[in-house]
């Protein structure tokens, strides 16, 4: 089973990932990336990484010998590290995270490098820890509408990841962002819990401005699973594990 | 002579001390946490660039404090740098634990000593009839009790021996012991500065482990939640930068509960630690003390380690939890339920198994330990059909009683281990009580079973 299908990343698209504690995306965001870079050489990709490090991302990557060593191909961007120039070095590096700075700058990197055919992928990991870090609501919703508009414009895929920790209720970041996604990738824990088989399973819902298109949607009763592998994961349909069959 | 070399694993003399590569993925170092239970269930050991948070929303006990102890203990012992991060840090390091006699030795040296002490159904006769195809399987084994893997690193560790004070005084001499004092900041961000200070001025040769043992008692200014939260973020972000260091924390009590911080709060902790669990202590639940008689508290995983992988090391490598077996294709069971107990002597973590159906005292052999005492106060209502066979008491009577419906007056009310009527006890002379074997059979339809 091939997840996602190649045709889920066409431009102009806003791909809303979901995750919950004991069963995180991070997987998924990973597989992304490696598609996307073996698609060309000339492939694009973008990483707004709040929790992860660099590191990590390295690693996964050539344990699945994707490339990200070259710097056309794959930028990493910290949000944490980046500070306007006109900042006093003196404050706190919790305080002062600039989201204007950090959408200008990807701006910039997005039309230095815009090529013909290539559609950029960005990746913003994670918002919520930006919400709980202290960034308020207004902005955070605001950016995420600048960030979806920009990507537009530029002809790019925009993958952001959200946690969601109160489960059956969804908070409000969770639902502006809902508003403007074209693609709600849902990855949930089993209800029985962990299980070395399974791992998790995948749902892939419709946003609001998507109508009448049926392709790519996966319901909940009829959910991907996966099993987590050292640098990937592998998925397979429910009941057709290969425990089962 | 034969030209062929050994080829050395080049990377083992770069390792700091008390560290060694993990089996799992070989870019990854992991270092004992001083509890080989706790080292099984993360994976092998804590990974160095990783923090792991303990929480322990038991208000009336110190669980999160003793891992770190051990934490701390681990550290000094292997010769590796420690930092801890308190209101008063010498104090803290002053009540540590430390190795029970003068030898280091290896936990799996010391738990044999262990189990005849404190456990004290290894004293009931042991000669159990067991079928005979059964009598090669080995003992059913609830815990790790020494880690294969960690052996020489993990050293053993007594909780009624306290650090001595020359070692302490070696270690804050040498630099080896790092105290860092709370009450001089306003919050938590100076705690970030000087650590990352810290680890800046340090060589890579050393590994560091940073312990906070009570993050948000009194000492720290007010915390809120947003302060943790950010705390937690930038110890992890500062970890990142300099791979030698990894980091223990443990929340107070009052904040590990999502009554503290808010709906999903304990989640969010577990999103920003690399690792983290939670002891939930049975302490204020008479209920479920009594049906885990053997434990302390139920241990639940939030996060686990993955500094370079996909798939955390535990997954495939832990025996507690017991995904191991199924990590493959095949199988697909869930993993054990963990718990853990606080010996007189040490801590471990443990899996955990619901008795046989009705409890202890039916269809056992040998009542476990603490069971023991609650037997002794159990009144049997009325059974309906009670066939109670003696064994093992050599020259009695065997008696058999069987009672029916509704009568209150059971003649076992003095306690269950003494089967007997009161007429017989004029032949039978008293023996030294021994807790009898005895097998209960109960049957909710009589009329099933005639015999």
């Amino acid at each position: 089973m091939q997840f996602p299908a190649p045709d889920l990343f066409s431009s102009h698209r806003l791909l809303l990932i979901t995750d919950q504690l004991p069963a995180p995306a991070d997987f998924l965001l990973h597989r992304f990336l490696h598609l996307h870079l073996r698609q060309s050489k000339t492939a694009k990709c973008f990483v707004l990484a709040v929790s992860e490090s660099l590191e990590r991302w390295k690693s996964v990557a050539s344990k699945a010998n994707a490339n990200v060593t070259h710097s056309e191909s794959f930028q990493f961007i910290d949000v944490f590290d980046q500070h306007p120039p006109a900042q006093n070095p003196g404050e706190g590096p919790l305080n002062d995270i600039s989201l204007k700075y950090i959408y200008d700058l990807l701006s910039a990197k997005l039309s230095d490098s815009q090529t013909h055919g290539q559609i950029p992928l960005v990746i913003l990991d994670d918002i919520t820890s930006l919400e709980w870090l202290g960034v308020s609501l207004l902005d955070l919703s605001r950016f995420a509408r600048a960030l979806r508009a920009l990507c537009v414009k530029m002809d790019a895929v925009l993958v952001v990841r959200h946690h969601i920790v109160t489960p059956p209720e969804p908070d409000a970041l969770l639902q502006h962002l809902l508003q403007l996604c074209t693609y709600h990738i849902e990855v949930r824990p089993l209800a029985s819990g962990r299980s070395g088989a399974v791992s998790g399973e995948i749902c892939v819902h419709l946003g609001p401005s998507m109508k009448d298109a049926n392709e790519h949607v996966i319901s909940r009763t009829s959910a991907l699973q996966y099993r987590l592998t050292e640098s990937s994961a592998v998925f397979f349909d429910k009941g057709t594990s290969t425990g089962v069959l | 002579m034969s030209s062929f070399k050994r080829k050395t694993l080049s990377g083992r003399a770069n390792l700091p001390q008390g560290t060694r590569l993990s089996p799992f993925s070989t870019s990854t170092v992991i270092t004992s946490t001083g509890i080989p239970s706790l080292d099984d269930i993360l994976g092998g050991g804590l990974p160095l660039s990783c923090s792991l948070a303990v929480l322990a929303p038991d208000h009336h006990s110190a669980y999160g404090e003793l891992v770190q102890k051990y934490f701390v203990a681990q550290g000094l012992a292997s010769g590796q740098k420690v930092c801890i991060v308190h209101d008063e840090p010498l104090r803290f390091a002053r009540e540590g634990i430390w190795m029970a006699g003068n030898t280091p030795s290896t936990p799996a040296q010391a738990s044999t000593a262990e189990d005849a002490d404190d456990e004290k159904a290894s004293q009931h006769d042991n000669k159990i009839k067991i079928a005979w195809r059964y009598e090669q399987m080995k003992k059913f084994q609830t815990t790790v009790s020494s880690n294969s893997l960690n052996d020489d690193l993990c050293l053993s560790f007594d909780l009624t021996c306290r650090i001595p004070a020359t070692a302490l005084d070696a270690a804050r001499q040498s630099a080896q012991l790092i105290p860092i004092d709370v009450d001089i900041f306003e919050d938590g961000t100076g705690v970030i500065e000087q650590i990352e200070e810290l680890l800046s001025n340090g060589t890579d040769a050393h590994a560091v482990r940073i312990c906070i043992p009570a993050l948000g008692s009194p000492h720290w200014d007010d915390m809120q939640p947003p302060t943790v939260l950010a705390l937690l973020h930038s110890l992890r972000r500062l970890l990142h930068r300099h791979p030698n260091a990894c980091a223990s924390l443990s929340l107070a009590p009052h904040m590990c509960t999502d009554t503290w911080g808010g709906p999903g709060w304990v989640q969010k902790v577990g999103w920003l630690s690399d690792a983290a669990i939670s002891m939930s202590a049975f302490g204020a639940n008479p209920s479920l003390s009594s049906l885990f008689p053997s434990h302390h508290g139920i241990v639940q995983i939030l996060t686990l380690p993955a500094p370079h992988t996909i798939l955390p090391a535990s997954d495939k490598y832990s025996t507690l939890r017991g995904l191991s077996s199924a990590a493959g294709s095949m199988g697909g069971s869930g993993e054990n339920n963990l718990a853990f107990k606080c010996m007189r002597k040490r801590l471990i973590f443990e899996t955990l198994h619901l008795d046989l159906e009705g409890g202890v005292t039916e269809r056992r052999t040998t009542p476990s330990s603490n069971a023991m005492a609650l037997d002794g106060n159990m009144v049997h209502e009325t059974m309906p059909a009670a066939v109670l066979a003696t064994e093992g008491r050599k020259g009695s009577l065997a008696t058999v009683e069987v009672e029916f419906e509704r009568s209150k007056e059971v003649v076992s009310d003095t306690s269950t281990s003494r089967a007997i009527p009161d007429a017989d006890d004029s032949l039978v002379p008293a023996k030294p009580k021994k807790p009898k074997k005895k097998v209960a059979f109960r049957s909710e339809r009589p009329d099933l079973y005639d015999f």
